[in-house]
Parts: structure tokens; C-alpha cells; sequence
């Protein structure tokens, strides 16, 4: 028997929203001076009022053309705009993505240290706001604030190629607000995905092991040492998720991705549970960092601000059986222990392929080539100075490999469907739209991803998940159903066919959610508008066939409204699957 | 590639599909004129059942105390199972009161130790290198996937109730988009090789919103559906557009149903916000719309989350119940309520149980073989079926040291108990449930 192809896997991820969204209701601007950080206020970013794009500059004979400069944006931004294409155009698809990698890093601002137990004083959003105290429960004991400069980063900051891979990691390295619940803490564990994620992936790895937030999440923090007394036994949730999630995954990869098969033809485990009780044993003797004026001590209250701090006195002690038969000797530090079987897992051979292609997955298409992986794979082991697990490398190597390259797709499988934070920001951005994030954040849930908030460690989707019936990996279908697939069509009636969503009284520095239209009111002709839209949205890339349904529809609609056509052909291009999948 | 070689979760043409693809098997079907319906309760992430059923005779409890200490459910808090004979040796967990009067009615009953298996193992064979063990074990994702497939050597594209659903095909006619309803997501349980659940909301409109009667409207209107029958080389494309169409058939259906102001299921939900409660009453409104639906066969899906209880295990795993119970017992009141009691059968699912044995942060690890509940008017309910494991670290039903259960029930037999009460044949059953021959008795007799 063939061994699987990465698995047939569905996830039980959670449709509903209910849970995770924070309500929100009009109210006086707060005026408490309780004595926490006021919540975020960034001033959202307002991109330039879009311009109808005029004929592409033409290429130089070297230079990328305007259409391959849109699907690379696409892939390395939160969607093309027509001046990234231009820009890009001009300097080439290189000295972008330095450019990129040397931008200046956006960070979760605003945010501090809140108590784990929020005071009584601190109350629910749905009690009548009359000032701060009544929107704490939102702003500093749940996502919000963190969710919605997600979205106002996503639409208008530089350093888009960084706030892309972040997004990715986060999707690897999984924590989720329905356990870190504090506001800051959320945003301290994003903030190092983004300072890492042009790093090295050793470095990465550490610091998300010493991460508060990542300890509390997989309970790490206080793991303490085996008690006999009592028949206790570390905890194993860090031990098992980082090496099944985060490094190697379950089978031996070769670096094309694909499984090494034993002499029978079925995979080879990568370890088995004496080694998730090594881990286990290695990730024993964190805690929390000490508050300001404190000393350090075991089980002490949740503190996110910082790196976790090492009690040898609670470290399990003995040998730890760890990955390729190593095992560690009894009698070292914490720290040792750690550092140890960080490089034992950093040193596998499956990370490159296993981190490589999920990254593959999330920024160009869901089924790469197992050439285009090994590929990738290769970069990650030596990025051409020597150098083992830096990011950099491997994400240029992502975006300016000839599989991701070309004014049409490689194949017919090529490509993914938007996941819905990525969905949402390109509609905007593509669109010059303004945001605050509010309404953003919660469209995305509604259709299956609250930023920030999976149902589990496994993130919202697998990346194992294939269409039913199919081999076909296509992870952001794990959460594309009737339900999330509607809810996409009733996001664009709200920004395309409605007058968006309106500011936030309760929210500092509110915008609202709007997209201007007024650019493509009284097109000349039907088929004039949509092959500008086709343009500016797809690259050129929206079929003849789609264009002349859409082109008789725009023609059907009332004269009077001079944004009628617009809006009709804005919301038929972004409707449909051709815009929803990005090729 | 055409878009229909993708599995769409329904509707006429697939039907079709199902039917041409399930050939002599779909003609052997039972085509029965009554209705049934299958919903099951996904624990995600790990139910600790040891502490939902709980030895509450003297010595029993004594010696659960001893070993899970400070895990351990204090005795006088436990809800005693009463059973034939004035027999009385485990109790529910404290929270599950709902689920105790069900007991008490006949309409539940506890289904003990089972598990994801390839072939029966005691512990000699568990620990013999000739024998199959169940692919990854302890693993989450591989353990649920087992669970909803019942295929433990791994490698499933399609679950158990998706496959039953298939058979069912023929007997729920121009119904069959709505043969599969999951108000927890996408799901490979209610995966079949035919078509795919479809995931309904359970609050607010399910449909397209903005559309008016005017001609502009209805234009842009139809273009939507236009563009979504344009066959498109992109595989990606096609499944995007399938999702789609079907979620627009399946709106338009069920839409009326989701907000009928009319419903007299709700009324027993008054009061219940949990999210749980939320997916059951969506699908009691389907229920009780069954007529005018017109299936006859339905496999609904359930997801309540959380139980991956590595920490802080009794205050989240109280919360989870306090969620569930009344929401199964409100449930089960409004399905006695629109005469369809004995129609309708809830089980539950879950990747597996937890260590007896506790971890240093108030909680379990993964484990394996797990009880789990089985409710309705059907059920042969106050009985404890099968065997419960002997409740000692490193004792004859633990895989190893920790208390992790070797299964004495098959996951194959405790579908093929569900499945054989839906109204699969014998011969039907061995294609749902491809490795039951390798279990003995192939039904387990709780319903």
C-alpha cells in the first residue's frame, strides 16, 4: 500500500462565530481614567482615493510584466494595488523583497500588562458604557483591539511581505485568544512573530518556547517535574503539538515534502510517545516572568510582557529520550535541557520540507510540486552562505520560484482559495477602501476565521486538508461551507452594494469600513468598466465568459445611480470563485 | 477539469453521481417510508470520561479517589445511575442532570470503553509487535479522524455517517442535499464518497442578502448563478463555485425553516445561550420540519469543543457540561414534543479519553478507549454496555502506565449499532463499516 499523501484530513472546525465575537453597542466616548493603558487608538491608516489605473507602464525587456507583478503582489501583500505594480515593475521583484525585508517592523501598539483575573470594576461590553470600565471586558480581556489593527496593518502598512509571513506563522504556531484572553498578551506573542519572521527559525523556535503566551496556551508555564506522591507526570501538550505542529509533523519527509516509506510501504513515524515524555520532560521548570519590583517564583500569576524564567528546582531530572535516538543526560540545567532539544528538533530533517511547504501553502498555492518544495526545502538547509533555518531566504525562494512566476498560473491545480482575513484586506486595499478593522474582524468570523481565535491548536484549517473526494490539498476549504461561503457574497453587500459599516462610538479614533466608489461612477461603456476592473482586481486574468455575464448585468441596471454599474460590477468580480481563488 | 468531479454535498446530479457510483450497493438499499435521524455530538479535543462515569459504590469510588486524588469528583456530588436489579455502581458526572433523567426514563444509555481499534487487542496483544494497533494514537487530528471515519489504519477520505448517509440517497429523493447538516463545520464524519455535509448557521438569515424585486437586482442576481455554472479549468475554482451553488440551493430550503417564526422546538431552548444549545435547536427546527423537507434519512453533526483538558481539568470540563446537558436535554424534551422521540438518535464522539492518571497542572494527557452517551426514544437506555476498565496505573486494561484504556468496543461496532438502527442491511453495513468483520458481535444491542 502506497503510503498517504500527507493524509485525507478534515478538521471540526467551528462555523459558528457566536462564541468568539465581542458584541459591540453605541455609547458615549469613555471617559474613566481607570489605570490601565487606554485601548489602541491607532489612527487608521486612509490609503489615496484610487485612481482609475491608467495603461500599465510597458515592462522593460527585463523586467517583470504588469500582470506577473500582480499575482507576486498578491502573493506578497494583502492584495495588488496599482502602485505597488508600478513600483514593482520599476525595480524588479529582488530589490523589493529587500526592501521589504529591511522595512521598518509594525508592531500591536498600545497594549500593556492587565491581571489574568480582570477586576470587578472591569465589565462586560453589554453593560450600558459609560466609561472605560465598561469596555475593558472587550478592549483588554478579549481579541478585539488586536483583531482589528490586524486589519487596519493589513490595508495600509509598509512592511506588507512581513505582516504576511507573521500571519503565517501565526497559523503554524498557534495560540488563540479563548485561553489567552488578555489583550496584551496576545499581542506581546504576534509582536514576536513579526520581529522573527525575517529571522533564523532556530531563533524563532526558542523564543516561542520561552513565550509566556505560547506557555500558557499549550501549558507549558509551571510544568512542573514527576511527583511520585501524588503519581503525576509532566505535562505532555507542549511536548506533543510542537514537534506534531510547529517543527516535523507526524512522518519521516523527504525535502520534497512527500513521505519516506519503510520496507512494507507505510510511513515511518517521526517519534513515538516515549519521545513526547523526553519532551515533555525537557519543557518542565518555566514560569512566568516576574511583574515589575518582583522576584521570580513558581506559579506566578500570569505575566505575557517578557520571556519565560527557569526553576532548575522544578525541572524533571533523569535522561530525555529526544528525536533520532539522541537522548540527553540526567543532571543538566533547565536552560541546558532546552537549548539541547531545541537544536535536536531545529536539526531534522523534516522542517524544511515541513515548514517550507506550509509556507508555500499559505502564500502562493495550496499544492505545490514536490519539486517546487524541495526546492524551498533546500534554501531552508542552506540559504547559499551556509546558513541553516533562515526565513528570508526561504520566503524569497517562495515568491521568485518559477513555479510562483509567470503571467498565468503553472497549472490548472495551482493556487488557493482566499482565506478570509486575506479575502477581506484585499477587497479593501485592492479598492483604496478605509477601515478601522471593526467591522473587518468581524466579517472575517463570520466567515470561519476570527483572527487570532482558532477552535484549537490545529488553527482553522489543517494543512492536510483536501477537497472530499479528492487528494487535492486545499486547506482554506476546511472552513468554506454554505454558511462562510454566503456569508463572503453578504460581506460585499455591506461594502460594495451598502454604504459599508459606520464608525464606532465606543471604539477611540472609529472610522468606520468604507470603500469609494465615486472613481468608477458613469463608466463609458459596461465592458470598458469591468475590463478596468479585471485590470486593477485580476491581473487580466477574469475569463471572457464571466466578463460578458458580468458586462450584460452592469447593462441591466438603472442609469440613475451613477454608481450602479460599480457596484454591480464590483460585486459580481469579487463574488465569484474566479476572484475568491488566487491564482 | 469539471467542476462535478468534485464531491458537492448534494443535489440532484449528485444523486446521480451517489447512485452510479454506489451501483449494486445503493439498489440493495432499504427504501423505508419512515424517518430517522442520527446526530452526533463531537467532544473535540479529548472528553475525559473517566470522570463522567464514576464508580459511587464504597470501594469503586474509594480507589478511583486514591488514583486521580486531586481529579477526583468528590462522591457525594455524583448523579447515580440506578440500574436492573437495584444495582447501583457508578454515578454521572455532577453536571450531567439531564442526562441522569434521561437514564432514569430509559432514553439513555452509557456505552463503556470504546475506542479506535484495527483488531481486538488484550493488553498481551496490545504489547506484542505482531499485532495492528490503530495508526497514531494520542495524536488529536488522527484519533477524530478515526472516530468519524471508523477506519483506524488511517487514510480515510470519507466518514462513517457520510457513508451512510450515501446509502441513503435513493430513499431521500429530491431531498438529498439535505441528507447530511452540520452546525459544527466542515467535518470528515459527514463526508461521504458522494457529497459532503452541508454546514448551516445557527443564528441570524442563511442566504444572500440585497437582493430586492427590482430588475436590477434580479439581474445581478441571476449573473451570480451564471458565473457559478461556468465550467472553469482551475480545480480550485470548481470547488469554490460548488460550495456555492449548493449553499444557494440549500438556503433557499432551508432558510424559512432556520427563521420560522412558527417553530415550537425554541421553547424548550429558552434560556440556553450556550453554542451548543444554539447547533441543537437549529437542528430540531430541521427535525420538525421533516415533512415538508421531505428527507427521510438525516445525519446531523455537533461540535462542542474544548476538552483537551491538559490543565485546570474540573472547572473547564464542570463549564463544558453545564453546557451540554440541558442543551441534549432540551433536545430530546423537543423531539418527544413533535412526536419524533423515538426517530431521533444523539450519540456522542470524541478523539479519546484522558489519563487516569493526572499531569503536574490539574489535568490529563491523551489516552484512548472512552465512554460515551447514547440518547433518545429509541435507545434501550439505563444500561451501562460493555465493560468499564479496571481503574488502576499500569493495570490490565492500560496500554501502558498512565491509564490509557485499551478499547473493549470497537468503534466499528458502536456505528454499526447506530447505523444498523438508521436501517443499513447487514450487506450495507460491511461497505460503511469496512473492518467490522474483524469485531465480535458485530452490533453492541444498545438501541
Amino acid at each position: 500500500m502506497a503510503g498517504r499523501v500527507w493524509g485525507s484530513l478534515a478538521v471540526t472546525a467551528l462555523a459558528s462565530a457566536a462564541g468568539l465575537l465581542v458584541a459591540c453597542g453605541g455609547s458615549t466616548a469613555p471617559t474613566g481614567a481607570a489605570s490601565t493603558t487606554p485601548p489602541a487608538s491607532t489612527t487608521p491608516t486612509a490609503p489615496a482615493t484610487p485612481t482609475a489605473p491608467t495603461s500599465p507602464t510597458p515592462p522593460t525587456s527585463t523586467g517583470p510584466s504588469a500582470a506577473d507583478t500582480a499575482r507576486f503582489l498578491d502573493q506578497a501583500t494583502f492584495g495588488a494595488t496599482a502602485a505597488d505594480v508600478s513600483h514593482v515593475q520599476a525595480v524588479g521583484f529582488s530589490a523589493y523583497l529587500a526592501e521589504q525585508v529591511a522595512a521598518p517592523v509594525t508592531q500591536y501598539t498600545g497594549f500593556s500588562y492587565t491581571p489574568h483575573t480582570a477586576p470587578t470594576t472591569c465589565q462586560s461590553h453589554a453593560a450600558t458604557p459609560t466609561d472605560a470600565s465598561s469596555l475593558c471586558a472587550r478592549d483588554e480581556y478579549s481579541p478585539f483591539q488586536v483583531q482589528r489593527q490586524f486589519f487596519t496593518h493589513a490595508l495600509g502598512d509598509t512592511d506588507q511581505l512581513r505582516q504576511r509571513v507573521a500571519f503565517a506563522l501565526s497559523q503554524i504556531f498557534v495560540i488563540s485568544s479563548d485561553s489567552v484572553y488578555e489583550a496584551y498578551g496576545m499581542a506581546d506573542f504576534q509582536n514576536l512573530l513579526l520581529r522573527d519572521a525575517f529571522g533564523n527559525y532556530r531563533q524563532l523556535l526558542e523564543d516561542v518556547t520561552l513565550s509566556p503566551g505560547m506557555g500558557r496556551y499549550l501549558d507549558m508555564v509551571d510544568n512542573d517535574k514527576s511527583n511520585a506522591t501524588l503519581g503525576t507526570h509532566p505535562n505532555e501538550n507542549y511536548g506533543r503539538e510542537v514537534l506534531q505542529l510547529c517543527s516535523i509533523g507526524l512522518y519521516q519527509l523527504n525535502a520534497d515534502g512527500s513521505q519516506q516509506l519503510d520496507a512494507t510501504g507505510a510511513p515511518i513515524p517521526t517519534y513515538d510517545q516515549n519521545v513526547v515524555i523526553g519532551f515533555s520532560a525537557v519543557f518542565t521548570g518555566w514560569g512566568y516572568p516576574p511583574l515589575a519590583g518582583a522576584a521570580a517564583a513558581w506559579n506566578s500569576t500570569n505575566n505575557y510582557d517578557g520571556v519565560m524564567v527557569s526553576f532548575d528546582a522544578h525541572h524533571e531530572p533523569g535522561t530525555k529520550l529526544l528525536l533520532n535516538g539522541v537522548t540527553l543526560p540526567a543532571g543538566q540545567t533547565t536552560q541546558q535541557d532546552l537549548e539541547a532539544a531545541l537544536d535536536n528538533i531545529f536539526n531534522h530533517q523534516n522542517v524544511g520540507p515541513f515548514i517550507g511547504k506550509q509556507l508555500i501553502q499559505h502564500l502562493v498555492t495550496s499544492n505545490p510540486s514536490s519539486a517546487y518544495v524541495a526546492r524551498v526545502s533546500a534554501v531552508f538547509a542552506n540559504n547559499g552562505s551556509g546558513v541553516r533555518g533562515d526565513l528570508s531566504a526561504v520566503v524569497t525562494a517562495i515568491l521568485t520560484d518559477p513555479e510562483a512566476r509567470g503571467d498565468t498560473p503553472a497549472s490548472d491545480a495551482f493556487g488557493h482559495l482566499r482565506e478570509p482575513a486575506l479575502f477581506v484586506s484585499a477587497v479593501m486595499r485592492q479598492l483604496g477602501g478605509t477601515s478601522d478593522g471593526v467591522y473587518l474582524r468581524s466579517a472575517a468570523s463570520a466567515m470561519g476565521e476570527a483572527v487570532y481565535s482558532a477552535p484549537s491548536v490545529f488553527n482553522f484549517y489543517p494543512p492536510g486538508y483536501t477537497l472530499p473526494g479528492s487528494t487535492q490539498l486545499a486547506p482554506e476549504f476546511g472552513i468554506q461551507n454554505a454558511a462562510t461561503a454566503l456569508a463572503r457574497a453578504n460581506f460585499l453587500n455591506t461594502v460594495i452594494m451598502g454604504t459599508g459599516a459606520a464608525a464606532d462610538t465606543t471604539v477611540t479614533g472609529s472610522i468606520g469600513t468604507h470603500i469609494d466608489l465615486t472613481p468608477f461612477a458613469a463608466p463609458a461603456s459596461a465592458s470598458g468598466l469591468i475590463a478596468q476592473l479585471n485590470t486593477l482586481l485580476m491581473h487580466g486574468a477574469l475569463p471572457d465568459d464571466a466578463a460578458s455575464v458580468i458586462t450584460s448585468a452592469v447593462d441591466a441596471q438603472s442609469t440613475t445611480d451613477p454608481l450602479a454599474a460599480a457596484r454591480t460590477a464590483n460585486y459580481l468580480i469579487l463574488s465569484s470563485a474566479q476572484y475568491q481563488v488566487e491564482r | 477539469m469539471n467542476r462535478r468531479n468534485f464531491m458537492r454535498h448534494g443535489g440532484a446530479l449528485t444523486g446521480a453521481a451517489a447512485l452510479g457510483q454506489l451501483g449494486v450497493m445503493a439498489a440493495r438499499a432499504a427504501t423505508p417510508t419512515d424517518y430517522k435521524a442520527l446526530v452526533c455530538i463531537f467532544l473535540a479535543g479529548g472528553n475525559d470520561s473517566n470522570n463522567m462515569l464514576v464508580p459511587i459504590d464504597t470501594a469503586g469510588y474509594a480507589n478511583y479517589a486514591s488514583v486521580r486524588s486531586g481529579l477526583a469528583i468528590p462522591q457525594a456530588q455524583l448523579l447515580p445511575l440506578q440500574e436492573q436489579g437495584g444495582v447501583l455502581r457508578y454515578g454521572l458526572h455532577p453536571a450531567l442532570t439531564g442526562s441522569q433523567s434521561l437514564w432514569s426514563s430509559g432514553n439513555l444509555a452509557v456505552v463503556a470503553n470504546v475506542g479506535t481499534l484495527v483488531q481486538p487487542l488484550t493488553k498481551a496483544q496490545y504489547l506484542s509487535t505482531t499485532t495492528q494497533k490503530p495508526a497514531t494514537l494520542f495524536s488529536h487530528i488522527d484519533q477524530q479522524h478515526e472516530w468519524q471515519s471508523s477506519i483506524s489504519t488511517g487514510d480515510a477520505s470519507t466518514g462513517w455517517g457520510g457513508r451512510l448517509a450515501d446509502q441513503f440517497a435513493a430513499a431521500n429523493g429530491s431531498a438529498a442535499s439535505l441528507a447530511m447538516i452540520s452546525t459544527g463545520g466542515n467535518n470528515l464524519f459527514v463526508t461521504g464518497a458522494a457529497s459532503q455535509a452541508l454546514v448551516i448557521p445557527t443564528s441570524g438569515s442563511f442566504g444572500l442578502s440585497g437582493f430586492s424585486t427590482s430588475a436590477g437586482d434580479q439581474a445581478r442576481r441571476s449573473a451570480l448563478v451564471s458565473l457559478l455554472g461556468l465550467d472553469s479549468s482551475a480545480d480550485l475554482v470548481a470547488a469554490a463555485q460548488g460550495v456555492m451553488s449548493d449553499g444557494l440551493a440549500a438556503s433557499a430550503l432551508l432558510n424559512p425553516v432556520l427563521t420560522s417564526t412558527t417553530s415550537t422546538v425554541a421553547q424548550r431552548f429558552q434560556g440556553l445561550s450556550s453554542g451548543t444549545a444554539a447547533q441543537l435547536l437549529a437542528i430540531a427546527k430541521v427535525i420538525e420540519s421533516r415533512s415538508t423537507l421531505g428527507a427521510q434519512r438525516q445525519v446531523f453533526l455537533v461540535t462542542l469543543g474544548s476538552f483537551d483538558t491538559h490543565t485546570n481539568q474540573l472547572a473547564t470540563q464542570q463549564s463544558l457540561f453545564a453546557q451540554l446537558d440541558p442543551a441534549l436535554a432540551a433536545f430530546h424534551a423537543a423531539m418527544g414534543d413533535i412526536g419524533a422521540a423515538s426517530m431521533v438518535t444523539s450519540f456522542t464522539l470524541s478523539d479519546f479519553s484522558r489519563t487516569l492518571g493526572g499531569n503536574t497542572g490539574g489535568g490529563t494527557d491523551h489516552a484512548w478507549g472512552s465512554h460515551h452517551l447514547v440518547a433518545g426514544g429509541a435507545v434501550k437506555g439505563g444500561v451501562i454496555y460493555g465493560s468499564v476498565p479496571t481503574l488502576a496505573l499500569g493495570g490490565p486494561d492500560d496500554e501502558g502506565a498512565q491509564g490509557r484504556w485499551i478499547p473493549t468496543i470497537a468503534v466499528d461496532q458502536y456505528a454499526a449499532t447506530l447505523s444498523s438502527w438508521f436501517g443499513a442491511s447487514a450487506s450495507a453495513l460491511s461497505s460503511v463499516l469496512p473492518n467490522l468483520a474483524a469485531f465480535s458481535p458485530s452490533t453492541i444491542g444498545f438501541i
